[in-house]
């Protein structure tokens, strides 16, 4: 039941996330929703270790991973948006029409 | 014993916020205060302008709880204590910024950024000294750490552990070198538009977070409730009012610098610091 | 009773998680993302992973404060306190965000879940630490790698000066209307900037 519940909620938090990411047109706001969705990996792994694992170790280590993960995303991440402001004071996805310089 | 544990981290917290308001010469200050009328800004957030002192106190209050009262008693006796209150902390600095961004008013929010900017690197020292002194109990409890210290208190064996603290805290109560949110440079930074008992709130929980990481620090270098004669909740208090009046006393004499440079001073020369003592707690640890 | 606790805060993270793209704030809409990991974390301390429900609280709330510094240099209002939407392609966004929840939803209540839960007594913590120092060794130092190689990353990416001069040499800010005008700073000269000099290199 407990996992149920925690599972039914990862799954809207992926979904909340899913859609900031796909919906925003600013890239903060389209970080917070690839963090909202790794939320929700990490509130399934929670979930699934403490109550269908045993108590596995590994488990708790793929929640380390994924915080990992997510400083990762955000260090880069923010990296990369100020390194695209400098170059084209974009902050906004529909600035960015292309790839090349 | 819970109820007991509960009414004590109460008390501590009670008492000690009236001796802080004792040593900061603030009592009456603070008392006139819940007479004033409340300035109003325009557009505030009003949530967070309200509940900022709020939960300023309430980390105030868990971070005193995990603090042991006796050898092996603490209300939150967890495993993971250092790691509650390194949680605490990080959120002290998150309350800073909203308090000093929900005004919605130049000054405060002038206060609420370069807290921040400061509040951020100076979590990082803070929790090399907290993990350090783990080290030797080989745990995150603090009720090990207070156990690993019987024969010899941290702040001997890690000579560089409550220095550093000391900056920590002095950045977690707003005070004197690392007063970068409230200084007068701003006009009062972030409480520049408070007035009456909010003012007065956020004076409270200010101080109120001076006794808990006062006890904090008490427990982690000074071996907390350990000492002969005297019971082990009267030896935390004693070394509590200590580190609060070198606190005090150092947030009067310490001038305070340009936050660039002070910037500078954290990353290059306070984390490096940091990591010397977690090599030294290390190796001897070994 | 800890199913009650558990479920509550399981719909406070997501309410608070969809008030991230509800509210008129970026400060707003990082602190609440940060209420949601807060709770995840809550229910982490409760189904016995203390370690890692107290770490997400602790890491989520200086992630989210750099997340608020960042967002003073790229709001169009750091205070932030007037209405904001901005989104695009709507339509496809609810629908993909509905059918992964759909479909998780699904799948969680279709298939059937194990039932194995962490025993009572045991030392999750030190069972962490052992494996993370132990048999996982090598993971945990490729994600220390990792980490290390993403500061230099995020460092190089985001310097000024590179090594062909500042990288926001020749900028031009976005005009306030649709390819109007730049906004902000003016260069000198006119727009001729390909011919300025800027010392030798």
């Amino acid at each position: 039941m407990t996992l149920t519940i925690v599972l039914l909620g990862a799954a809207a938090l992926v979904g909340i996330g899913l859609y900031g990411a796909l919906s925003q047109q600013s890239f903060v706001m389209l970080m917070m929703g690839l963090e909202l969705m790794l939320n929700g990996a990490l509130l399934a792994i929670i979930g699934f270790w403490s109550l269908s694992l045993g108590g596995m170790p590994e488990g708790q280590l793929l929640a380390i991973i994924v915080m990992a993960v997510m400083a990762v995303e955000m260090a880069i991440g923010f990296a990369l948006i100020v390194a695209l402001y400098r170059k084209r004071q974009a902050d906004m996805t529909e600035s960015l029409g292309t790839l090349k310089q | 014993m819970t109820l007991l544990l509960a009414l004590a981290v109460l008390g501590t917290l009670l008492a000690g916020t009236l001796f802080a308001a004792v040593l900061d010469r603030t009592a009456l200050p603070l008392v006139a205060a819940f007479g004033r009328q409340r300035v109003e800004t325009e557009a505030p957030d009003r949530m967070n302008r309200d509940l900022a002192p709020a939960w300023y106190l309430a980390l105030a209050a868990v971070g005193l709880s995990v603090v042991p009262f006796a050898p092996g008693l603490a209300l939150i006796d967890s495993p993971v204590g250092i790691v509650i209150w390194g949680a605490c902390e990080a959120l002290t600095v998150v309350t800073v910024f909203l308090h000093g961004w929900s005004p919605n008013a130049p000054f405060p929010l002038i206060g609420a950024y370069r807290y921040a900017a400061i509040g951020l690197p100076v979590m990082l020292p803070s929790m090399f000294v907290l993990i350090a002194a783990a080290l030797p109990a080989e745990s995150l409890s603090l009720v090990a750490i207070v156990e690993s210290q019987r024969e010899i208190w941290n702040v001997v064996r890690q000579p560089l552990g409550l220095p550093l603290f000391l900056v920590v805290a002095l950045a977690l109560t707003l005070r004197g070198p690392m007063d970068y949110a409230d200084a007068a440079d701003i006009a009062s930074g972030t409480s520049a538009e408070d007035s009456g008992p909010a003012r007065a709130a956020w004076q409270v929980a200010r101080l109120a977070m001076l006794v808990s990481v006062s006890a904090i620090a008490a427990t982690v270098f000074l071996g907390g409730p350990l000492g002969p004669v005297l019971p082990g909740p009267v030896w935390l208090w004693l070394k509590t009012a200590v580190l609060m009046a070198l606190i005090v006393w150092l947030g009067d004499r310490v001038a305070r610098t340009t936050p660039s440079r002070m910037l500078g001073i954290l990353w290059v020369v306070l984390l490096p610091l940091s990591f010397l003592d977690l090599v030294i707690s290390g190796v001897l640890a070994l | 009773m800890t199913d009650l606790a558990v479920a509550l805060l399981a719909a406070f993270a997501v309410w608070t998680g969809w008030r991230v793209f509800r509210v008129d704030s970026m400060v707003r809409a990082s602190f609440s993302l940060m209420l949601s990991f807060v709770a995840v974390g809550g229910i982490g301390v409760l189904l016995s992973a203390p370690y890692i429900g107290v770490a997400t609280v602790f890491m989520m709330a200086v992630e989210m404060m750099v997340m608020a510094i960042f967002m003073v240099m790229f709001m169009m209002n750091p205070a932030g306190l007037n209405p904001m939407m901005m989104v695009h392609q709507h339509r496809l966004s609810i629908g993909a965000g509905l059918v992964a929840f759909i479909g998780l939803g699904a799948a969680v209540l279709l298939s059937p879940l194990p039932r194995d839960p962490v025993p009572e007594e045991a030392q999750v913590v030190a069972q962490l630490g052992h494996e993370l120092l132990g048999p996982s060794m090598l993971i945990f130092e490729t994600a220390g790698v990792t980490l290390l190689a993403t500061m230099v990353g995020a460092v190089i990416l985001s310097s000024r000066q590179g090594r062909y001069g500042a990288a926001d040499e020749g900028a031009r800010p976005p005009g306030l209307t649709e390819g109007g005008e730049p906004a902000g700073r003016r260069p000198e000269g006119g727009g001729g900037h390909g011919h300025h000099h800027h010392g030798g290199h």
